[in-house]
């Protein structure tokens, strides 16, 4: 069996969950994939999860773990583990699992494989895709000992929408007793440091500029497309480098790497340093005025025309709906 | 501030042939010869050994012979034999072959090789014999005390773009040393600041340069026989610039392909990268490319000035060897072996001196007497005048060059050179000087034989903490003042990497933009610049070209 440690904050499901869930999927060959998720309250994730194409869903709620601390997580998961006894537990390689996956494999001697971008085979034998020396090297990693051997997913490594939904999963909560003395932390509120608005990684739709829109007051019109399609506000480097749009927007060799569903570029000429940002994006639109902007190489859709007058057109057809 | 020291015997600047052999030398002669162990460290600013070395290249054997004897058993990567030798006079459409190679164009003997590959391989014996590499550490500063050459301090780590100290700042350190052997590459930061310092160049031309943009491809196995080496000259240089192209083919289908410009131009609006790309599509090039991938990109500048133009080598507790002091036979076309044999001789003085306990420049002028006995000034000697022959055109330096050979280099009076920065000539009075100017030599890209300077930068693997200051010093204002006017900004065109842009101020004032992320460390800018305020430092350690294969 393959268990799913999904993750939440504040009551939302981080959608690298479902990526890791579609990693398991794809591992599972004959094994059963179940999913667990951990917090203060999570009855309603509980629920999402249940429909995920999953045998059953764990569950572990405690006031101590209504905020993340690495030892009340370890020791709650450390529970959840034991009391499922899975072949492999796969976890979406996140900063949260960063932090506390390794105490956990550590305390339980169990393997951990982490970062994992591919998978080759099913079940027992399969065998672990993961980077090394910052890329420059794929190792094949398979786990030794005894299982549960645990392994993390890269971002963006597995589709989420690759996932295989369906069922009604039953929900069993696990009691765990968290002893206030083992936790070694104590949280402080959240903050975001002030520069750090976005999370690009975390967007389904992006909308990014480039010089194409000539001018710092013309980003208005992107952003008022992107509050109309519900999608972030990105950039290519020129734009940032002008300090028309803060760094954590740049998406590029330089900047993010994305990999949204919808990813619409406005008066982006294609750079190859910008493409290798965003060339994962599930749909590419490109709006250029150049028939041979490099853009159009890889956009699902294009559009070879004049932004200023095409994006007030769409943003007027999105309000109509 | 506190730095920490680090204390040598001999401290070698730079990771290149030249400093590969003279580590290599150093830890020969302390085996042969016992006695006190030599602390000796390299510093090489590249993140991997060899991630920074580009060229052709054609390797002529013999200092690797001699530094390693049995080179081949212990597998240095030469990638194939010279097999046959090309020389093609290009017309715009056409070529006209050289019925007969000119003999110091004839590589019989010789070997194709990925100069990465070889310095990597390099770096490996090094590190066999015990010597520490440091990678990732840049050599900012000389350390002296009044004329007298005591190490070196590296760059500092951890400094955000605007000068201020980041969480991770580490202060660079001062490594002292006896004797310092700079072999910090054409153009080398440190080498330049001692030419200035110390008078070096007194009583010797001026040096000369020019780039060389190189790409590697991979086309069929089958289409040019490993061990092929193409020059050409002609299209598309005029006959007043120096330069020509190259195709030297390993095994597997892969292809060395590239073009040498003269950093000594006259046109202002002359781009080398654009000539690169001319030379690619003209049809003796493109049938070997068609169809093929571009693997990798780079550029770095080559010192073409010759034996009249290499400073004084010597100082007090410093020797310069490689490109830096400018050992290259810019007839032949080929500096490896010249680097690494100076590389060799200064590790051999500089064991002496520090035995001896005198490292004055008195007691390391021994360097200067090996390098005259040697084949360093045998080679270089009898063409020291082939460069500066080319200065007055293709048609005088070849016929000098087929003078200088049947005379064996006797001229009545050397030839003398200018700075090649200093030819550049301003644009006419009646030019465009509009914000727009495009090169006089422009092309069209196709993205798929030519690419433009971006795009090639990308395929470089050239990667800086962005977080940093800027590592090109303009000193001077020009750019927004005189410089439009009178050179049509020549920093847009002859960096290869796209770092200066010229931006306009809402009032129409030019202003230059760098893009310092994108430098491939060629040095073009610190050469050409016409005023002279172009400063190429070091960026923080580690930063730079991923130059593998080339």
């Amino acid at each position: 069996m393959i268990l799913v440690i999904a993750e939440q904050r504040d009551g939302k499901l981080n959608r690298a969950s479902w990526e890791a869930i579609a990693a398991a999927q794809a591992l599972a060959g004959e094994l059963p994939v179940k999913a667990a998720i951990i917090g203060g309250s999570v009855a309603a994730l509980a629920a999402e999860l249940a429909s995920a194409g999953v045998a059953e869903v764990l569950t572990v709620e405690d006031p101590a773990l209504a905020s993340y601390t690495p030892d009340a997580h370890t020791i709650a998961l450390r529970a959840v583990v034991e009391s499922a006894s899975p072949t492999f537990v796969l976890m979406p390689h996140t900063y949260q699992t960063r932090d506390c996956a390794p105490m956990l494999a550590a305390r339980m001697g169990r393997a951990l494989i982490t970062d994992v971008t591919a998978l080759s085979g099913t079940g027992k034998d399969a065998a672990f895709t993961r980077p090394m020396f910052q890329g420059k090297l794929a190792a094949q990693v398979k786990p030794l000992g005894e299982p549960p051997f645990f392994i993390t997913v890269q971002i963006g490594a597995f589709r989420a929408d690759a996932v295989r939904k369906g069922g009604n999963a039953p929900v069993t909560p696990v009691t765990v007793s968290i002893d206030a003395a083992a936790v070694r932390q104590k949280a402080e509120p959240p903050f975001q440091e002030a520069k750090q608005a976005v999370d690009l990684g975390q967007a389904e739709r992006i909308v990014a500029v480039g010089r194409g829109i000539k001018s710092q007051e013309h980003i208005a019109i992107a952003e008022k497309l992107a509050a109309a399609l519900g999608a972030e506000l990105a950039a290519s480097r020129p734009i940032c480098d002008n300090g028309w749009l803060p760094m954590e927007r740049q998406i590029g060799s330089s900047g993010q790497t994305v990999a949204p569903k919808l990813y619409l570029a406005l008066g982006i000429s294609g750079a190859i340093q910008h493409l290798v940002g965003m060339k994962g994006s599930r749909t590419i639109v490109a709006i250029n005025k150049d028939a041979e902007a490099p853009i159009f190489e890889v956009a699902d859709y294009g559009i070879v025309g004049d932004l200023f007058e095409i994006v007030p057109a769409l943003i007027a057809e999105l309000e109509k709906n | 501030m506190t730095r920490e020291t680090l204390d040598v015997d001999v401290l070698i600047v730079g990771g290149g042939p030249a400093g590969m052999s003279a580590a290599l030398r150093l830890a020969q002669l302390q085996k042969q010869q016992g006695g006190e162990p030599l602390a000796v460290a390299v510093l090489e600013k590249s993140r991997e050994a060899a991630a920074h070395m580009l060229s052709g290249a054609v390797l002529d054997p013999s200092a690797l012979r001699d530094l390693i004897p049995d080179f081949e058993q212990k597998g240095a990567p030469l990638a194939a034999p010279v097999h046959s030798d090309q020389v093609h006079f290009l017309t715009p459409r056409s070529t006209i072959p050289f019925p007969i190679i000119p003999p110091p164009l004839s590589n019989h003997g010789n070997f194709i090789v990925s100069l990465n590959a070889l310095v990597k391989w390099l770096a490996q014996q090094v590190e066999a014999e015990g010597v520490d590499v440091f990678t990732g550490f840049a050599a900012q500063d000389v350390l002296m005390d009044g004329p007298r050459v005591i190490g070196v301090r590296t760059g500092d780590r951890g400094i955000g773009r605007h000068g201020e100290q980041k969480a991770a700042f580490e202060p660079g350190v001062d490594v002292q040393a006896k004797v310092t052997i700079f072999c910090d590459g054409v153009r080398g930061n440190l080498t330049k600041e001692l030419l200035r310092r110390l008078q070096l160049g007194a009583g010797r031309q001026p040096q000369q340069f020019a780039i060389g943009l190189k790409e590697l491809w991979e086309v069929p196995a089958d289409r040019v026989a490993a061990g092929t080496v193409m020059h050409t000259m002609g299209y598309p240089l005029r006959l007043e610039e120096f330069g020509g192209g190259f195709v030297y083919a390993m095994p597997g289908g892969q292809l060395s392909v590239g073009f040498v410009a003269g950093l000594d131009y006259k046109d202002p609006l002359f781009d080398p990268h654009m000539a690169f790309n001319r030379f690619k599509q003209h049809p003796l090039i493109s049938r070997l490319l068609d169809g093929g991938t571009l693997v990798r990109y780079g550029a770095k500048a080559l010192p073409e000035g010759g034996w009249n133009t290499i400073p004084q080598p010597y100082m007090d507790g410093g020797l310069i060897a490689g490109d830096a002091g400018g050992f290259l036979n810019s007839m032949r076309l080929k500096g490896i072996h010249l680097a690494m044999r100076t590389g060799m001789l200064a590790a051999e003085t500089a064991f002496e001196a520090v035995r001896s306990g005198d490292t004055s420049a008195a007691g390391l002028r021994r360097y200067q007497e090996r390098l005259d006995a040697s084949p360093v000034r045998a080679e270089l000697y009898p063409v020291r005048n082939v460069h500066q022959a080319f200065g007055h055109g293709l048609l005088a330096g070849l016929a000098f060059s087929g003078v200088s050979l049947l005379t064996r280099g006797w001229w009545p009076a050397d030839l003398r050179g200018e700075a090649g920065h200093d030819r550049m000539r301003m644009l006419p009075a009646d030019a465009d000087r509009s914000s727009h100017l495009r090169p006089s030599n422009e092309t069209p890209i196709d993205r798929r034989l030519t690419f433009d300077k971006v795009t090639n930068v990308h395929y470089s693997g050239t990667a800086h903490d962005e977080d940093q200051p800027s590592h090109l010093l303009v000193h001077t204002d020009v750019c927004s003042s005189i410089c439009g006017p009178e050179y049509g900004h020549p920093c847009t065109r002859f960096c290869p990497a796209n770092v200066y842009e010229i931006a306009h101020e809402s009032d129409g004032t030019p202003r230059l933009q760098i893009n310092a992320s994108n430098c491939v460390h060629c040095k073009t800018c610190d050469i050409m610049d016409p005023y002279g305020v172009i400063t190429w430092v070091p960026p923080e350690g580690g930063g730079g070209p991923q130059y593998n294969g080339m």
